[in-house]
């Protein structure tokens, strides 16, 4: 069986085999350099590559990504099994052409700095949302006007629930 | 000795307050909102009950429906751990009236100590130095006149605040009405007092405060200092004692006032005094803090006390047991704040379950927490999951073993900002304790901090983890799969009504 994981722009071809009791697995085209993997709890894995020691913890997140945390390490990884690879496209084009603004968690509106219409810069701020009793500014990601605003002062908003739209 | 203490409070602080009450065979009352039925908290005490809705105003704010359960169960104190109601004398007043001892100060020494301005005025009379600035609550245009007066940077602060809410740093006149209004509103939504008063910016100052205990026999003490510089947007995010920079002598003179404000505010309990310390180890009064702090356990660690056994009795009526009024610091000790917040969205907050929790032991290593494996980060607190203290016989054994500590703590399905202590105890002017109360935040900005808070840092370490986790992310992906088959193959045999039959006639069947 063969997978192929990118994590930070990088392909990793991993070859696996089921064992009695776990995986033996192999980098593709690298010789000699083999992993014994063993699952110690759901979504936890004990990885031995070349016998060194890696304790992974795989969480599913958004956007049908993996987060993978070791040892104080963090990486976002795309699995794709070869056979079915789209060449998925990666990474937005940062900051360019119209932006949606969307919550980055629940919380509440409590202020709006900014109108529709409004000429911004990148980095101003265009509103205010609580959470956990903590204020934070929303900031435009790009230069740019308003277009619209969909959130009032006061309401509650969802997590990617999107705030305005800045073009 | 109480019988039985309420605790007015939640999370990791209800947890370490109902653990002492157990080591004193006291029984424990929890209460929690709608959203804390599960709580840690709530699962450890010996008694919990509703007490309302999510919002703190309706539920852990609420004097009346805290007392209520108090009588009920036949409570003989209440511990307000730190946050909350702690500082709000109407507590102590409530419990003196319903003849509860209430674990703390009088409703008096919090009035004379505890708002910001009244501590200073305080202060001023008994000759310990503050940080220039109005005395009282000021308004707009007076508070605008006095920044100009003093020169900026100047800084906004609620009279009723704390954890740096309702405070704003002002660079310049621009600035002042938005940061006046942004700090008024914060502060109104958080204390329900919009309030401010008004300081002057020193630069480069280093946050260290004054652990204290006053019983109600005239004894105080001081339990040394703890520093508290690292700081991100006014929060404390380690903390650690003794510190560097104290010397035997500062920490006598600090001591030494510290006493002497207690006493002048007929203060009873443990309290902190904080000050800030300038380039030249002048300490400057800040404010009391009339409670337990969050950072309580570094004392702890280097003293071997229980701080909150000791508020206990204090407020059994216990006598102090220290023959001493300084008590010298053992070894070091270093605790930083795991919160619930994502490094790379700017700390934004990151409530959710906790799918997956490993915690560190070890020699040398302590964990407060109010967390759980399957939990969910309700949105509605302080995203404050735990607090891992380390402590060694030097400042170099305690930070490598937070360094390891850090290392085997893990927790998925929520951000949090682990990433960001690991950064910060591998940064030399950390190391070298050369910190002040903005290093963080200039550190944050900079361009060292830029590409590793969470991410890839070791070039050559990063290479690796990032093959292993390849190759688990790969084994993840092929097990969901073969899951994905299984369950399809038997959705496909379930949804055979011959075979269901065929498996009721031989359930019944059998004996």
């Amino acid at each position: 069986m063969k997978y192929e994981v990118r994590i930070s722009g990088k392909t990793h071809g991993v070859e696996m085999e089921r064992q009695a009791d776990g995986w033996q697995a192999w980098m593709e085209g690298e010789l000699g350099i083999t992993a014994d993997v063993a699952e110690i709890a759901p979504n936890v894995f004990s990885v031995l590559l070349s016998g060194r020691c890696y304790e992974i913890y795989v969480t599913p997140a958004s956007g049908g990504q993996l987060q993978l945390q070791t040892g104080g390490f963090e990486f976002a990884a795309e699995v794709a099994d070869p056979r079915s690879w789209r060449g998925r496209r990666h990474g937005s084009a940062e900051a360019e052409g119209r932006q949606n603004i969307a919550a980055p968690m629940p919380g509440k509106v409590v202020r709006l700095l900014v109108k529709a219409g409004e000429r911004v810069e990148a980095g101003q701020g265009l509103l205010v949302v609580e959470a956990m009793k903590m204020q934070n500014e929303i900031r435009s990601p790009k230069n740019g006007t308003v277009e619209r605003v969909l959130v009032a002062e006061g309401q509650a908003v969802n997590a990617g629930e999107v705030l305005c739209v800045v073009s | 000795m109480f019988k039985k203490i309420l605790i007015a409070n939640r999370g990791e602080i209800a947890v370490r307050i109902l653990r002492a009450c157990r080591e004193l065979g006291i029984r424990s009352v929890a209460v929690f909102s709608e959203v804390d039925r599960k709580s840690l908290h709530v699962r450890l005490a010996d008694e919990a009950y509703a007490i309302g809705p999510a919002p703190s105003r309706e539920s852990y704010l609420r004097i009346d429906k805290l007392m209520a359960v108090a009588q009920r169960t036949g409570c003989d104190a209440v511990h307000p751990g730190y946050g909350f109601l702690a500082e709000n004398p109407a507590l102590p007043r409530a419990c003196g009236e319903a003849g509860i001892t209430f674990v703390g100060p009088s409703a008096e020494a919090m009035e004379a100590l505890g708002s910001k301005t009244a501590g200073r005025q305080l202060a001023r009379r008994v000759d310990v130095p503050t940080v220039p600035g109005t005395n009282d609550p000021t308004d707009k245009p007076q508070a605008q006149t006095l920044a100009q007066r003093l020169g900026y940077p100047v800084l906004l602060k609620a009279v009723a605040g704390g954890g740096g809410k309702g405070m704003r740093l002002v660079y310049s006149d621009a600035e002042f009405e938005s940061a006046f209004r942004d700090a008024a509103s914060e502060a109104m939504n958080a204390f329900g007092d919009e309030r401010l008063y008004l300081e002057k910016y020193l630069e480069r100052p280093r946050h260290i405060e004054i652990q204290i205990l006053a019983d109600a026999h005239g004894r105080v003490v001081s339990l040394g200092e703890r520093e508290c510089s690292v700081q991100r947007r006014h929060q404390k995010v380690i903390e650690e004692a003794p510190s560097p920079i104290v010397t035997p002598e500062l920490r006598r003179k600090m001591s030494e006032a510290a006493v002497t404000l207690a006493r002048a505010g007929g203060y009873l309990n443990a309290g902190t005094m904080e000050f800030l310390v300038d380039q030249n180890l002048n300490f400057y009064f800040l404010e009391v803090n009339t409670r337990l702090q969050v950072e309580h356990p570094v004392t702890e660690q280097v003293t071997g006390l229980d701080l909150v056994k000791l508020q206990i009795a204090i407020a059994a009526g216990h006598r102090l047991p220290f023959a001493w009024e300084t008590i010298t610091p053992r070894g070091h000790a270093m605790e930083v704040r795991l919160y619930a917040e994502d490094p790379e969205n700017s700390f934004f907050p990151s409530p959710g379950r906790i799918l997956s929790h490993h915690v560190p032991s070890g020699a040398g290593i302590r964990l407060d927490e109010g967390v759980y494996e399957g939990w969910t980060v309700p949105n509605d607190y302080d995203p404050l999951l735990s607090k891992l203290i380390a402590w060694g016989n030097s400042r170099e054994e305690t930070i490598a073993r937070l360094r390891r500590a850090l290392e085997e703590y893990t927790i998925t399905g929520i951000r949090t900002n682990a990433g960001l202590f690991r950064r910060i105890l591998e940064e030399s002017e950390f190391l070298r304790g050369e910190i002040h109360i903005r290093w963080l935040g200039e550190f944050l900005r900079g361009p060292r901090a830029a590409s590793s808070i969470s991410l890839e840092d070791h070039a050559a370490d990063s290479k690796e983890a990032q093959r292993a986790a390849a190759i688990a992310a790969a084994i993840w992906q092929a097990n969901q799969r073969a899951a994905q088959t299984s369950s399809a193959s038997s959705d496909r045999e379930n949804g055979s009504r011959w075979k269901l039959e065929g498996r009721r006639e031989q359930l019944d069947r059998s004996p």
